[in-house]
């Protein structure tokens, strides 16, 4: 690739059961790491420190986009290049990070989301492929942004571009306020196909249903 | 009657307990004295009910009953909104703070390493 330096950025939550494996996974294709341990109460940070990771602790969980927030602020401190967003419970393939940095390293966008439905998922339950679809038609009518796959952590950013976007949301609700960012800063971006593999493990870590609702009151009545 | 004895009471009880958080200054005498309006106000609407229906009907609202009813749901909606403001705020002075401490920390182990 470049001798620019790609993060891979990795929020976590009580994740002992995969965290070594994911580290571990990702720096085989020689990429820093950093984990922001947010708030777990298990040994999420000590284990991914000893994969061989950064880590940064959150004292008190603050939610993943809080914690995306504190990676983009590592990365602009250290001067990384890319930041890689990429997922603590293993449903994410380590291989395909370079594939989605390398336009942003090329600099022929300063975005590259991953998309599950250009891609494929596996074992997706079908409880999220309905709420999914609702995402995706909510993040149209309120971004108009032309894509196929929303709430996707799986992406690759430019620090040009992430010094452009203001996130304020703590929780969740940041997936959709990024895409909302990437409209009104007119971000340059693609999509480009990603496998999402569903195990028992993912899906019990994932987010339930209800949280939808959540999402959409963080939308509503914060900023 | 006996309901209004107890409401007043009530509200006497309120006003001391005020009174002490802003004397373990808990509370700024501002904030205690825009309490205190609001109390005494009550007390002067329960203690004589008949003010509220000369209010209303000057208002063109037909019973007293209904006036207090509608200025209490527009004061307690203002005082949620308040909360809920309030509450934001203080989650995102919390997020700032968890943040720096997290970076800070690992400036310093960085520091420590070298």
């Amino acid at each position: 690739m470049s001798d620019l330096k790609v993060l891979v950025l990795i929020p976590a939550k009580n994740e002992s059961a995969k965290i070594t494996e994911v580290v571990h996974g990702v720096r085989q294709y020689g990429f820093d790491v950093l984990v922001v341990d947010d708030g777990s109460t298990d040994e999420t940070g000590k284990l991914a420190s000893s994969a061989g990771a950064v880590v940064l602790c959150h004292a008190l969980n603050r939610g993943q986009g809080a914690s995306i927030k504190t990676g983009i602020e590592y990365a602009i401190k250290n001067n990384y290049s890319v930041v890689v967003f990429f997922d603590a419970d293993g449903q994410m393939l380590a291989k395909e990070i370079s594939f989605l940095a390398e336009p942003v390293l090329k600099g022929e966008y300063e975005v590259v989301l991953g998309s599950r439905n250009l891609g494929h998922t596996i074992n997706m339950p079908y409880s999220k492929k309905i709420v999914k679809k609702m995402a995706l038609w909510f993040t149209k009518i309120t971004t108009g942004l032309k894509i196929t796959d929303t709430h996707n952590g799986f992406q690759a950013w430019s620090l040009q571009a992430l010094k452009k976007i203001d996130l304020s949301q703590d929780r969740m609700a940041y997936a959709s306020e990024i895409l909302a960012e990437i409209k009104n800063k007119k971000i340059k971006y693609r999509e480009l196909p990603v496998t999402i593999s569903y195990t028992d493990y993912s899906v019990s870590k994932g987010q339930s249903i209800f949280n939808a609702f959540n999402i959409l009151w963080d939308l509503v009545f914060k900023k | 009657m006996l309901i209004q004895f107890i409401l007043i009471i009530a509200i006497l009880f309120i006003i001391i307990r005020s009174w002490y958080r802003k004397q373990k200054k808990e509370i700024s005498s501002g904030e205690f004295f825009v309490w205190l309006a609001i109390w005494v106000v009550a007390i002067i609407v329960i203690a004589w009910p008949d003010i509220t229906s000369l209010i209303a009907s000057a208002v063109g609202v037909k019973r007293g009953v209904d006036l207090v009813v509608y200025v209490s749901i527009i004061f307690i909606f203002y005082l949620l909104f308040r909360l809920l403001m309030r509450i934001e705020k203080i989650e995102k002075d919390i997020t700032h703070l968890t943040r720096a401490i997290a970076l800070k920390q690992t400036d310093k182990n960085n520091h420590d390493q070298q």
